[in-house]
C-alpha cells in the first residue's frame, strides 16, 4: 500500500487549471520529489493534500484512507504535516514555544483540567515539555531555544519549521522549497538532515524544490509538473534525461 | 478624597476588569476583535437581575446564570461568523451590540429605555475583588496550557495553526464564549452595584472603552489588562474637567499604540510571581555594586 | 396601492444614500481586504463640512456640496496616510488595522463633540429645496428625495465608468485581485490606494451632506454606517454592484418594515437581515468566494 496516492487530481480556479488530472503515488518511507517551473502547480498540490484548497475533482488517499476535502486540522491529525514556501513560523514566539505549541496534539487534557491544574494536566504538560525539549535537541536548536523565532538566521528558521512539523509525529512530511535561499553549504546540511529525520522519525517525505542538487541528491522518485500537468516521472537519472523535462526547464540553474 | 469614593472607583474598576479580562482573552490572545461586548454585559446584567429580583436567587448563582446566558448567545454569533473572514465577525458584533440595545429599549418587561430600577445592592468591593482574583487565576492557568498556546497560535498564524492540527474554529468559539461569559458576569455585577439597569449603560461607547483598556494594557498581557483597568477607570474621575477630550485622546493614543508600540503598557511582559521575584533579585544584585547573584537561577 | 409606491420611493431614496456609504466602504475593502471602520466618522465630517460651507460661509449649494466632498476626500486620505499606511509598511496583522480604524473613528466622533464651537448639539441644514413635494397623481415625492436619488445615481454611474472604462479603473480592478502581482506588473499600488481613498472619501462626503440635509447633523451619524456595512455584506463583500443593490434593497426593506409593521422595528430589521445573510448565504447576493493562498 502506498503512503499517498493522488488520483486524477484536478484543481481549477475560474477558467484556469492549476492542477490537471495528476496521478502520482508515494511509497512508504521514500523520499520523493515534486519539481517543475514556477507556477506549475506544485504548491497547489500541497494545498490540496493538506486541505487548504478544495479539490475540483479527483481523490487523495493517505495510508488507505480517503482524505479528499477533509479539514486541514483533521488531515494534520491523521499524520500529514508540511512546511511553507514563505516560512510561517509563529514569529513572535520563541523557538521553544513554537515547538511546544505544536506538541499539543499529544495531550488530551481538557479546559477544566488546565484551569484547575488537575493531575492529568500536570502529568501531560510535563510530557509535552519533555517532548519539545527532546525534539529541539535532536534538531540542533537547543542552544537557541529561547530566541524569538523571527530573530533566527534564515536557515535555522527553516529548520525550526521542520522541527515544529515533526512535533505532530507525522507519517508523511511535505517540504515546500526547504532549500530556498540557502547557499551550497547549507543545502548540503539540509540534505543530511532530511536523510537523518527519515531514519529517526520513520517518515515518508515529499519535497518541492528548485535546487536540483538537493532533489537529485536525496530523492528516489520524482514527478515533474508543467502548467498543472504531469510531464514526467521516475528516478533522478530518468528525469534528468527526459526530453520534455529539459525543454520545460531550459534556463534553470542546476 | 474619601474612603467611600476610593472604594467606589476600585469597585467600578473591578467590574470593568472582568469584561476586560474576557476581551483580553478574545482580542489579546486569540486575535478576534469584538465591537459589541457591552451587549454581552447587557445580557448578563438583565439575566442576573431577573434571577435575583423575580426568582430570588442568591447573588453568585445569579451572576453565573448571567454569564451562561451571555456565553450561549455568543455561541450563536460564533457559529455563524467564525468560519468566515474576520470582517464578518467584526460587523456581526457591531450589529449585535446595537441590536441588543434596541431590543432592550423596546421590551417593556425590562423597563424599556427608562430602565429597570430596584435591583438589589449586592455588589461590594469584596466580592468584586474575589471574583476578579478567581478570574485572573483561571485565565492565567488557561493561557499557560496547550489550550492557551493554541489560541495564541491562532492569533499569530491562522493557516500554520491549522496545519499543525489546531481546530481553529473550536478555539475561536471557546475564546468567544469565555469572554462573553466574563462580560455577562461583569454586567450582573454592574447591575447589582448601580441598583438599576438601563440599555444605554451598554452602548457602543462602552464596548469601545473596554477594548481600549485592553489595548493600552497590551495585547497578550493579563497584568496589562489589570493595570489598564485600574488606571483608565480612575483617570476619568481625576480628569473630570477634561471629560470631553478624554475620548479624543484615547482615539489618537490607540492609533499611536498600534503603530509604534502594539505591545502596550506592559510591553508583552507579564507580572507574575516568578517574574517579580526575578526583578527583585536583579534590583538587589545591582545594589551590591554589580555583584552577581550566586548560581543565578532562571 | 399608492402607499406601496410611496414607501417604495422613500425606500429608494434612503437606499441610495446607503449605497453611497456602502460603495465607499466596499471600494476600500475590495482592494485592501480591510474593513475601514472609520468610514462612519468620515461621513459624519462630510455632513459637518456641508453644514459649515452652506450655513456659515453661505456658499451657493452646488459649490458647498462639491467643496464638502473634496474636503472629506482629503480627510479620508489623511487618515489613510496617518493610521493605515504605517501599519501596511510594517506588515501588521489584520487585527491592528481594525483597532487603528476604531481609534480613528473614536477620535473623529469625539473631536466634534469636544470642540467647544461645535459640540454635540443637533443642527439642521438650511432649507435648500422647498419642502413642497412633487405630486404625481396621489404620490408625493419630496424634492430632496429626488435630488438624493439623482445625485447618488450620477455618482455611482461615474464610478462604474471610471472602474470599467478608464486605465486607472483597470489598474484598480487588477489590484483588487492581486495586489502583489499588480505591483510586479508595474502598477503603482500606492497611487491606487490614494485614488481609492480619495474616491471613497468623496462619496462619503456626498453621502454625509445628503444625510445631513434629509435628517439632522450630529456627531453620532457614523453609527448609521452600520447599516451600510450590513448592506455591503448583503450585496456581497467586495462587490461594488453588490453594495449598491444591497443598499437599495435594505432601504426598501427598512421603509416597508417601518410603514407596514412598526417604526420601532425599522432599525432592528437590518440586523435580522444580517443574521439571515450570514446563516444562509454569507457571500451575499453578488459576492465572490475566494480561497486563501498558502
Amino acid at each position: 500500500m502506498y503512503m499517498l496516492e493522488l488520483k486524477d487530481l484536478t484543481k481549477t480556479f475560474g477558467g484556469l487549471t492549476a492542477v490537471g488530472d495528476v496521478n502520482f503515488n508515494v511509497e512508504k518511507d521514500s523520499i520523493s520529489g515534486l519539481i517543475g517551473p514556477n507556477g506549475a502547480g506544485k504548491t497547489t498540490i500541497f494545498n490540496l493534500i493538506t486541505g487548504v484548497y478544495k479539490v475540483s475533482s479527483g481523490n487523495i488517499i493517505f495510508n488507505g484512507m480517503d482524505i479528499t476535502d477533509k479539514k486541514p486540522y483533521i488531515i494534520a491529525g491523521s499524520g500529514i504535516t508540511r512546511t511553507f514556501q514563505n516560512i510561517r513560523l509563529f514569529k513572535k514566539l520563541t523557538v521553544y514555544e513554537n515547538v511546544l505549541t505544536a506538541c499539543h496534539h499529544n495531550a488530551n487534557y481538557s479546559l477544566v483540567d488546565s484551569v484547575l491544574r488537575l493531575p492529568r494536566f500536570r502529568k501531560q504538560e510535563k510530557q509535552l515539555n519533555e517532548q519539545a525539549a527532546e525534539l529541539i535537541e535532536i534538531m540542533g536548536l537547543d542552544d537557541r531555544k529561547d530566541l524569538i523565532a523571527n530573530n533566527l538566521p534564515y536557515g535555522l528558521q527553516r529548520r525550526l519549521e521542520i522541527a515544529r512539523a515533526l512535533a505532530l509525529m507525522p507519517k508523511l512530511l511535505l517540504l515546500d522549497e526547504p532549500a530556498a535561499g540557502m547557499n551550497p553549504d547549507e543545502t548540503e546540511q539540509l540534505m543530511k538532515l532530511i536523510s537523518e529525520i527519515r531514519e529517526k522519525f520513520n517518515l515518508t517525505i515529499l519535497i518541492i524544490e528548485h535546487h536540483m542538487d538537493l532533489i537529485m541528491g536525496v530523492c528516489e522518485n520524482i514527478m515533474v509538473l508543467n502548467f498543472g500537468l504531469k510531464i514526467a516521472e521516475g528516478t533522478p537519472r530518468d528525469v534528468q534525461n527526459d526530453r520534455s523535462v529539459i525543454e520545460a526547464y531550459l534556463g534553470v540553474e542546476g | 478624597m474619601s474612603k467611600e469614593y476610593l472604594l467606589g472607583i476600585l469597585t467600578l474598576a473591578g467590574i470593568n476588569l472582568m469584561t476586560v479580562l474576557g476581551l483580553s482573552l478574545l482580542t489579546g490572545f486569540t486575535g478576534l476583535f469584538s465591537f459589541g461586548h457591552a451587549g454581552f454585559m447587557a445580557i448578563g446584567g438583565y439575566t442576573a437581575a431577573m434571577m435575583t429580583v423575580n426568582f430570588h436567587w442568591p447573588f453568585i448563582p445569579a451572576l453565573l446564570a448571567g454569564g451562561l446566558a451571555a456565553a450561549l448567545v455568543s455561541a450563536v454569533i460564533g457559529k455563524v461568523t467564525l468560519n468566515l473572514k474576520g470582517d464578518y465577525f467584526c460587523i456581526a458584533t457591531l450589529g449585535f451590540g446595537e441590536a441588543i440595545r434596541l431590543v432592550l429599549d423596546n421590551v417593556q418587561y425590562f423597563g424599556g429605555a427608562r430602565g429597570w430600577p430596584g435591583v438589589p445592592y449586592y455588589t461590594n468591593i469584596w466580592n468584586v475583588l474575589l471574583i476578579n482574583v478567581v478570574a485572573v487565576i483561571a485565565l492565567a492557568n488557561l493561557i499557560r496550557s496547550r489550550h492557551g498556546r493554541n489560541m495564541i497560535a491562532v492569533r499569530e498564524e491562522e493557516l500554520a495553526s491549522q496545519i499543525i492540527g489546531i481546530n481553529v474554529f473550536k478555539y475561536k468559539m471557546i475564546s468567544l464564549m469565555i469572554s462573553a461569559g466574563f462580560a455577562g458576569i461583569a454586567g450582573g455585577m454592574m447591575g447589582h452595584y448601580m441598583t438599576f439597569l438601563q440599555p444605554k449603560m451598554f452602548s457602543l461607547v462602552k464596548s469601545t472603552e473596554l477594548t481600549i483598556i485592553v489595548i493600552f494594557g497590551g495585547l497578550g498581557s493579563i497584568s496589562g489588562s489589570v493595570l489598564g483597568a485600574l488606571v483608565l477607570t480612575s483617570l476619568p474621575e481625576i480628569l473630570r474637567a477634561f471629560y470631553e477630550w478624554r475620548l479624543v485622546f484615547y482615539g489618537l493614543a490607540v492609533i499611536f499604540i498600534m503603530i509604534s508600540r502594539p505591545e502596550g503598557l506592559m510591553g508583552g511582559y507579564e507580572l507574575t510571581p516568578s517574574s517579580m521575584k526575578k526583578l527583585y533579585r536583579n534590583l538587589m544584585s545591582k545594589r551590591k555594586g554589580g555583584f552577581q547573584s550566586i548560581g543565578g537561577g532562571k | 396601492m399608492t402607499q406601496f409606491f410611496q414607501q417604495l420611493i422613500n425606500g429608494l431614496s434612503i437606499g441610495s444614500v446607503y449605497a453611497l456609504m456602502a460603495v465607499g466602504y466596499s471600494l476600500v475593502y475590495s482592494i485592501m481586504n480591510f474593513s475601514n471602520f472609520a468610514h462612519g466618522g468620515v461621513i459624519m465630517f462630510g455632513a459637518y463640512f456641508g453644514y459649515f460651507f452652506l450655513k456659515l460661509l453661505k456658499f451657493p449649494f452646488p459649490l458647498a456640496f462639491i467643496t464638502s466632498a473634496v474636503c472629506t476626500a482629503i480627510l479620508a486620505l489623511i487618515i489613510e496616510r496617518a493610521a493605515y499606511k504605517p501599519l501596511r509598511e510594517r506588515k501588521a496583522p489584520f487585527l491592528y488595522f481594525i483597532i487603528s480604524a476604531m481609534g480613528t473613528s473614536i477620535f473623529l466622533e469625539n473631536l466634534i463633540i469636544a470642540i467647544p464651537a461645535i459640540g454635540p448639539t443637533f443642527r439642521t441644514y438650511p432649507e435648500v429645496f422647498s419642502k413642497h413635494p412633487f405630486k404625481i397623481g396621489e404620490l408625493a415625492i419630496g424634492r430632496l428625495d429626488i435630488m438624493m436619488f439623482i445625485v447618488s445615481a450620477i455618482c455611482l454611474v461615474l464610478l462604474i465608468y471610471i472602474i470599467d472604462y478608464t486605465k486607472i479603473g483597470k489598474a484598480i480592478q487588477a489590484t483588487s485581485y492581486n495586489i502583489k502581482a499588480s505591483a510586479l506588473m508595474g502598477v503603482n499600488t500606492d497611487f491606487i490606494i490614494v485614488a481609492i481613498f480619495l474616491m471613497g472619501g468623496f462619496l462619503a462626503g456626498i453621502a454625509g451632506v445628503l444625510f445631513g440635509m434629509k435628517y439632522t447633523v450630529y456627531p453620532q451619524i457614523g453609527g448609521i454606517t452600520i447599516k451600510s456595512f450590513i448592506a455591503a455584506v448583503f450585496g456581497g463583500l467586495g462587490s461594488l454592484p453588490g453594495a449598491v443593490v444591497g443598499s437599495i434593497l435594505l432601504g426598501i426593506i427598512e421603509t416597508f418594515t417601518s410603514g407596514y409593521i412598526s417604526s420601532q422595528y425599522r432599525d432592528l430589521i437590518a440586523f435580522v437581515l444580517l443574521i439571515a445573510v450570514l446563516v444562509f448565504r454569507p457571500m451575499g447576493l453578488m459576492g465572490k468566494v475566494t480561497e486563501d493562498k498558502a
